[in-house]
């Protein structure tokens, strides 16, 4: 019957019979089965209501915008990986309107970005110069920059001292004159500047600090912390050959070649590897919960894994901190590494009361607290939600034949906090430095204390180099 | 009924399993097509089995992956075209079965493989891959598009013009 291509297969009239016209009945058994793509059409089309229905309710799910919120015309500077990220958050945020693209990568970055925004109904223009963009754009409010960490101080101080507000990724910059910089010029302007150390807005990581460790006091005194950022191996970015980026513009905006454009947080001068790419987030915490700047900083670190010409940084770096604070002694170990990405990452602060085990993500390690059994009781503090009933270890766990040694310490209960963010991580952060515009809120990262964690990280990569226990003096927190 | 011919009630019932195949290739294609950014990659890499090396050779490089992401997106949208109206019925469903087995080949349920893709059901060797290749390999050889289907027209017409002598 296949081969059989002469015969038409029910026997009909039509083509069987070679040159004989085309008559009705061909035409309507050819036609036969165009509706089913007409009834295809119907059905794709709902769905495509329906997902966009979900969409707008998905932003819809936050408390419904005052009809009297004041809209505030927002550009974004840096429209990669991050900056994608950030405006995936801002889609969620009422009561903007954005207004430019700004991005190098013109063929790539910036027509994503602008195709997205164009879709959700923004009428923006893109830009490859940021002074252009400032020129022109006069209306802007705020400008979220999300570009290499050695374009943060020049586009900063030039959205500053143009009147902007601006919300800039960490780390803050790669140089302590950068990073001073850009506090002056916020200072100088009274414009606000928010550093992008998000966790400062997460809720779990507010709840813990106000109500857990202010409050409660559930640790008693924080003696030791630890933390990580493990990370697997990933190949270097690429990018599609017919997108690339004409030399003289790369040299233009300071990047030697493609790969190293697409690749710089491991190039030195233009990023800081791992430990600032990473540990800069948890480190931040480190000061934040602790009430303190570190005294000293040693750390080992090298490019064990990755091939040097391609990576410049460390790709695995620990170290440790000393902390006065105002409780006593601390030590804070921290350790990142990009050749395996098992146990992920989370901080972890031990007192000699309880532990806070706490991270920004909601998969693993999200936050817990364990009492040490030799802690007051914390029923108070589950009766007012303040953290879960205990979750007690599970006997039938334990293997029956294992003999616990009586020097080993009673495994604490563990409490959960009860905590969740449903929005994106960068949401809350992105929302404070909105509502602080309208003056509803205050930053909860304004450039002081960016300063402070860019001078606690970036220490790390200099003790690294001078394979010697570092100090920090007071003053050089202070700008 | 001729020996070799399908009778009317088998005829539709094939007409009908081309349509629904048709349907779900279409709507793959387009799906993909449409998303913010879809790609293939994910897919690629978690490749198991015998092949996985070739696929995940696939997804290495950028340019390779776009044209892998192009290829599969417009592939997937004009095969089901075809099928759905029986436009090219032969060249559709031959295409169709070489996409599916590159799918089946991906990630193929052999004994003792275990993975995340499929993350549903059960399967031995056998899956829903495989199942829709066969009924593609079906639709490959009933010809059902001269039936019903555009192939009808074109081919009426062809005849028509190309080969006035036969009649």
């Amino acid at each position: 019957m296949a081969h059989d291509d002469e015969k038409d297969q029910d026997g009909g009239p039509g083509s069987g019979l070679g040159g004989k016209k085309l008559d009705r009945r061909d035409v309507l058994l050819g036609l036969s089965t165009v509706p089913a793509l007409g009834l295809f059409g119907e059905a794709w089309r709902k769905q495509r209501q329906y997902d966009q229905a979900q969409k707008e309710a998905a932003a819809e799910d936050a408390p419904p915008p005052p009809a009297d919120l004041e809209e505030i015309n927002v550009a974004l500077l840096g429209s990669g990986a991050q900056g994608q990220v950030l405006l995936d958050s801002m889609l969620r945020i009422p009561g903007l309107r954005f207004r430019a693209v700004c991005d190098i990568w013109t063929e790539y970055n910036q027509k994503r970005a602008v195709r997205i925004l164009k879709k959700y109904k923004f009428d923006v223009n893109g830009y490859e110069d940021h002074r252009e963009m400032l020129d022109k754009e006069k209306d802007l409010d705020a400008v979220v920059i999300a570009t290499p960490d050695f374009w943060h101080a020049p586009h900063t101080v030039d959205c500053l001292e143009a009147g902007k507000h601006v919300y800039c990724e960490k780390e803050m910059s790669n140089t302590l004159e950068g990073a001073q910089r850009m506090v002056h010029a916020a200072r100088e302007t009274g414009k606000l500047l928010q550093i992008g150390h998000q966790r400062r807005s997460h809720p779990r990581y507010l709840h813990s600090y106000e109500k857990l460790l202010q409050e409660a006091q559930l640790l008693g005194r924080i003696v030791t912390v630890n933390g990580q950022w493990n990370r697997a191996v990933s190949p270097d970015l690429g990018w599609p050959e017919r997108y690339t980026i004409p030399d003289a513009r790369l040299k233009q905006y300071g990047f030697k070649s493609m790969p190293q454009f697409r690749n710089w947080r491991w190039y030195k001068g233009l990023g800081g590897g791992p430990i600032v790419d990473l540990g800069s987030h948890q480190i931040d915490i480190y000061n934040w919960f602790l009430g303190a700047n570190p005294s000293h900083v040693i750390a080992s670190g090298g490019l064990d894994y990755h091939d040097p010409a391609t990576h410049e940084w460390y790709d695995t770096v620990m170290t440790v901190y000393e902390f006065e604070t105002a409780k006593g002694p601390a030590r804070a170990y921290y350790q990142t590494q990009t050749t395996n990405g098992s146990q992920g990452y989370y901080e972890t602060f031990m007192g000699d009361q309880g532990t806070l085990v706490i991270s920004e993500s909601e998969a693993a390690n999200s936050g817990s607290v364990y009492r040490d059994p030799n802690a007051p009781a914390w029923d108070e503090w589950v009766r007012r939600g303040y953290i879960s009933a205990p979750k007690l270890q599970e006997q039938g766990q334990k293997d029956e034949d294992a003999v616990l040694d009586v020097r080993e310490s009673v495994s604490p209960d563990e409490h959960r906090i009860p905590v969740v963010l449903r929005d994106p991580y960068h949401q809350p952060h992105l929302q404070n430095f909105f509502d602080a515009i309208r003056g509803t809120a205050t930053l909860h990262c304004p450039p002081e204390v960016g300063y402070e964690t860019a001078v606690t990280v970036l220490k790390v990569n200099e003790a690294i180099e001078a394979k010697e226990r570092l100090s920090f003096r007071p003053e050089e927190f202070e700008v | 009924m001729k020996e070799g011919t399908l009778s009317r009630v088998q005829m539709v019932t094939v007409v009908a399993l081309r349509v629904l195949i048709g349907w779900h290739f279409l709507y793959e294609g387009v799906s993909k097509l449409t998303a913010d950014a879809w790609s293939a990659k994910g897919y690629l890499l978690q490749s198991r089995g015998p092949l996985a090396e070739v696929f995940r050779w696939m997804a290495a490089d950028p340019e390779r992956l776009a044209t892998v992401d192009q290829l599969n997106m417009w592939g997937l949208t004009l095969i089901g075209l075809g099928l759905i109206l029986g436009c090219f019925t032969r060249l559709a469903s031959a295409s169709g079965i070489v996409v599916i087995l590159l799918f089946y080949l991906c990630n193929p349920p052999f004994v003792g493989y275990f993975y995340s893709i499929p993350a549903e059901g059960s399967y031995l060797i056998v899956n829903k891959n495989l199942v829709e290749l066969a009924a593609l390999a079906v639709i490959l050889v009933t010809g059902s598009g001269r039936a019903a289907g555009l192939d009808r027209i074109i081919h009426g017409l062809l005849k028509k013009r190309d080969r006035p002598a036969d009649s």
